[in-house]
């Protein structure tokens, strides 16, 4: 078990006369036991990140650290990690037995009964005993994934790597995988770094969720900070699902004034001083529509989901999502009047998109370390 | 829509009847030459000819053996393409290896230089290597026959294409359990390509079975011989012994053609990886 | 589980090590002390043999031939071209052969030799007949094997290939009996439906054909196979719309067999093209050439020339022309049946 210690990781892959930053400067700590998510749009450097904690790429600057160990030079079978691949990654001319004993045969001197005793209790505790002599492509996508969940816990390795271990399975037994993960993970108490492209993902199993792109940490936080206080307007578009609506708005006196009429009176106007144009976003959930709405915006779609609607608006060339109750159905094409509360607002930088306000409506959570950037 | 399925029986029994008499066709020789090896020689060219096989096949086996010892001619034949096919897959699935999963300086021209090489006939090269092996003294050697033929193009090609179907995380997953870059290859890549492999290895027996020209320049002593050089002597000789010829191209085909009955699979995917080479 | 692990660590040790165990420690300890080989040096350590095998024996002699044709060939060399000296580790590299260069003279012989444009012309005769029999007799098999009415598919499909196997001696001395003047079978067979017995090996005319015959059937299989695969790939989807649209069993064939077989097609035309070009084996066994030179082949010519008369460098000037003519014939048929 170890704490994981990152500082100032940059990765450049050098083709040709171009080079290509894939992650730059990147300080992270991940604290000992804990579940950390790196999420991003793809190509955001996640997988870099993770690649490079796992040894299978050289940093190009920067230290790693686990524990007190420095492993920035050591290779991946020498830092004590397990890593989880995509697509599983399983060796197909090798039985599950071997495929989960094959790291303790080539890199312990365990004995060939001490390796056999250890796959066959990491086996029941997976519930795939039955499957030990079968070949990967007898097995379904879930046994598959157990499998190389098992090879992985077999190393009693002190960091587990996880690269979006779930995104080959079918939405439901990648929902039971996630409780079932996670449920491990608590019980193995390992450190573990998980990446991701799915928001619902990270904010579902993070202890901690990390959010990159372009290379560059955003922010790192509780899920339910980074999604109630984003640092900046990539985050806060990034998490949350529909995504959060923004607007560009001018900023007259204490009043912010949008697109096709919208306007906004603040009661209190000190995160836009010394603004002349901000960004506006507003949570889906945070629109509620009401006659007597001080903005109004045309239906264009409602989506009924069950327990819930997602009414898409229609606010000149901006389209406005809000999730209303079931029961409200409002026909395309109809006008219809909104509201939100000021406390529900998030305000950024038009130029910088840094947040100058976000959610403090409720009793706040524990708010995750912001990064300094 | 009787017409049509009139129409329909007449096309079924055009089709059956073509691909019979072509089964027909194929097989004639193979069954004539099975009948011939089993009769002795004056019976052999009696007109009109024999169509049920005689008795005489171990007789005429002995005379042959006698006069030239052909167990040994098959050894050498057996022999060189086994030592070919097993030296030659190592190499390719090497190189191809690296090919498919490596970055090197001089990767892209050593490629060209390959494909370069796929499309030359191999006659193209008996002059000059025989000429290298008499300076060299190896002439009249297997070693002659089996190492200028090691470095196959096709081989490589082939390898080169099929290792990269590997995922390239199946690799770093065993380097994550600790292999070394060379247990990754004859532990995890070779396994994982056992199907291609099977295909190339017939693609290279096949390849030295059927050598001719070359072995024919390069053999001096007929206890050097491989089958198609002895048969080749065989025919030349003053008086023509057609039983034993009969005998010894018998001995040459049967057995390759029982062991293409047995591997027709992987004979076929032989053929196709040959074929995917576009 | 992790209760009990976490509380053993990692050093569970129960049961002696057995001898297997002990042979895989003792290769972890060899390994951990060799010098880790990553990137460019694993890389270079698996392609280097293949490499040095492909410059010397391949790549060079390429080479060589070019250079050797510029030359008259005197006899094997004399004497070395360096050697290197460092006292126990003597190497002496020989000089391949004595030459004398005679610049284009070769390729002026070549010219006005009658004999070489007489072996261009008789490999051009079967390869003009051979190639279009064969590959229409193995397309119309493998579309005939195609058709889903046929049974016993499997069993059709290996007696055809069965050939692929034949050793192509072994097989041409089989030929030269069966198409025997005298005994032959073919002959007999004639005789059976009243034709007289046919010069199969001593008239010009038909000794071409024998070749041709023993050609096919040595290798229609193969292309068979490849055809096969091929029709195989055709997405059923197209004859059923093709259905629809009203079309006829040879409209199906003409509109869509036809141009979906066509990379696979032109794959082994080139194929069989180049293979026909290199005959050798064939002509040398069923009719040595003969009868006066009616069937004598390129590269049957080159070898009289370089192994029976130990013209080398002129054979290495024929040898030239031909992988040119070679190459040139594959290129233009890509050329003209490729553009889609």
């Amino acid at each position: 078990m170890a704490r994981i210690e990152i500082d100032d990781l940059t990765k450049v892959y050098d083709s040709g006369d171009e080079s290509i930053v894939a992650v730059e400067d990147l300080d992270l700590a991940v604290d000992d036991g804990e579940f950390l998510v790196l999420v991003g749009p793809s190509g955001c450097g996640k997988s870099t990140t993770l690649r490079c904690i796992a040894g299978l790429e050289d940093v190009t600057g920067g230290t790693l650290q686990f524990g007190e160990r420095d492993v920035t030079d050591l290779r991946g079978s020498e830092r004590d990690v397990a890593m989880v691949f995509q697509n599983y990654a399983l060796y197909p001319h090798m039985t599950v037995r071997e495929n989960i004993g094959f790291g303790l045969k080539l890199s312990t001197k365990l004995t060939a009964a001490e390796i056999s005793e250890r796959v066959e209790s990491v086996a029941e505790m997976l519930g795939i005993t039955e499957l030990l002599e079968d070949k990967p492509k007898e097995l379904s996508g879930g046994q598959q994934q157990r499998v190389a969940l098992g090879r992985a816990i077999v190393r009693e390795p002190s960091v587990f790597l996880m690269d979006e271990p779930l995104s080959n399975l079918d939405a439901k037994l990648r929902a039971e995988m996630r409780t079932e993960l996670q449920e491990l993970q608590q019980d193995l108490d390992v450190t573990t770094v998980y990446v991701t492209h799915d928001q619902t993902e990270a904010m579902a199993m993070g202890d901690r969720v990390a959010v990159m792109n372009d290379g560059v940490l955003q922010q790192v936080g509780s899920p339910e900070g980074i999604y109630r206080q984003p640092t900046n307007e990539f985050v806060a578009n990034f998490i949350g699902s529909p995504s959060i609506n923004l607007l560009t708005a001018e900023v007259d006196g204490n009043t912010l004034v949008g697109p096709a009429g919208f306007s906004y009176r603040l009661s209190d106007t000190a995160p836009v001083e010394g603004h002349s144009t901000v960004r506006v976003g507003i949570r889906p959930e945070d629109i509620t529509l009401t006659e007597d709405g001080a903005n109004h915006a045309t239906v264009s779609v409602v989506e009924p989901m069950g327990n819930e609607n997602f009414c898409y608006m229609e606010l000149g060339d901006h389209e406005l999502t809000a999730r209303i109750d079931p029961d409200l159905r409002p026909q395309a094409g109809e006008e219809v009047r909104f509201t939100f509360d000021e406390k529900a607002l998030y305000l950024f930088d038009a130029d910088s998109g840094a947040a100058l306000k976000t959610k403090s409506d409720a009793v706040s959570p524990g708010i995750g370390t912001e990064v300094s950037r | 829509m009787r017409e049509q399925r009139r129409k329909d029986a007449v096309w079924m029994f055009l089709t059956y009847a073509f691909i019979l008499t072509m089964v027909v066709v194929m097989l004639i020789p193979l069954y004539w030459m099975i009948v011939a090896a089993t009769l002795p020689q004056q019976e052999f060219i009696e007109f009109p000819p024999r169509l049920i096989p005689g008795t005489a096949f171990l007789d005429n086996f002995a005379a042959l053996q006698e006069r030239m010892n052909y167990v040994v001619t098959i050894w050498n034949s057996v022999f060189i393409a086994v030592v070919y096919t097993v030296l030659s897959l190592l190499l390719c699935s090497m190189a191809g290896f690296a090919f498919a999963k490596y970055e090197f300086r001089f990767k892209e021209p050593l490629f060209y230089a390959i494909l370069a090489t796929l499309v030359l006939p191999i006659q193209l090269l008996v002059i000059p290597l025989f000429l290298m092996m008499s300076q060299i003294g190896w002439t009249d050697t297997f070693r002659a026959i089996i190492i200028p033929w090691l470095a196959n193009p096709i081989g490589i090609f082939l390898m080169r294409q099929n290792m990269r179907s590997i995922p390239d995380a199946l690799l770093e997953s065993a380097r994550m359990d600790g292999a070394s870059e060379l247990q990754i290859f004859y532990r995890i890549a070779l396994p994982a390509m056992r199907s291609s492999l099977a295909a190339l290895a017939i693609i290279l027996f096949l390849f030295q079975w059927d050598l001719f020209l070359y072995p024919l320049v390069i053999l001096e002593d007929p206890g050097n011989y491989t089958i198609p050089v002895a048969l080749a002597g065989l025919e030349g000789t003053q008086r023509i012994y057609y039983d034993q010829i009969m005998v010894a191209t018998t001995l040459a085909i049967i057995p390759m053609a029982i062991l293409f009955l047995v591997l027709q699979k992987q004979f076929v995917s032989g053929i196709l990886a040959g074929s995917l080479k576009e | 589980m992790s209760q009990e692990t976490e509380s053993t660590g990692k050093q569970i040790t129960h049961g002696e090590p057995s001898i297997l165990d002990r042979l895989r420690f003792a290769r972890q300890d060899v390994a951990a002390k060799l010098p880790p080989l990553r990137g460019e040096r694993i890389a270079y350590l698996l392609v280097s043999p293949f490499f040095v095998l492909f410059g010397l024996f391949l790549a060079f002699p390429v080479v060589y031939t070019l250079y050797l044709s510029f030359f008259e060939w005197q006899s094997v060399g004399q004497g070395n071209l360096f050697w290197v000296d460092f006292g126990p580790f003597y190497v002496e590299v020989p000089r391949i052969a004595e030459l004398q260069f005679i610049g284009l003279s070769n390729y002026v012989r070549l010219a006005g030799d009658g004999l070489f444009w007489q072996s261009m012309f008789n490999t051009t005769y079967i390869l003009l007949i051979q190639v279009p029999l064969m590959i229409g007799l193995a397309l119309a098999l493998a579309v005939a094997l195609n058709a889903s009415f046929v049974r016993f598919k499997g069993f059709f499909r290996t007696a055809i290939a069965l050939p692929i196997s034949a050793n192509i001696v072994a097989y041409s001395t089989v030929f030269l009996l069966l198409f025997n003047e005298q005994f032959g079978f073919i002959n007999y067979m004639l005789s059976q439906v009243g034709v007289s017995p046919i010069a199969w090996l001593t008239s010009e005319f038909w000794a071409r054909k024998t070749i041709i015959a023993a050609v096919t059937w040595r290798w229609i299989g193969y292309n068979m196979i490849i055809l096969l695969a091929g029709l195989q790939n055709i997405p059923q989807q197209l004859y059923e719309a093709a259905e629809i649209d009203g079309a006829s069993r040879l409209e199906k064939f003409r509109y869509v067999t036809l141009p979906q077989l066509r990379p696979v097609l032109l794959f082994v035309v080139v194929l069989s093209t180049i293979g026909t070009f290199k005959l050798f084996a064939e002509p040398y066994v069923i009719t040595g050439g003969g009868p006066t030179n009616a069937t004598i082949t390129i590269v049957q010519y080159i070898y009289r020339q370089a192994f029976v008369h130990w013209n080398l460098g002129y054979a290495s000037a024929l040898t030239v022309v031909f992988v040119g003519l070679v190459s040139a014939i594959s290129i233009a048929q890509i050329r003209i049946g490729g553009d889609d």
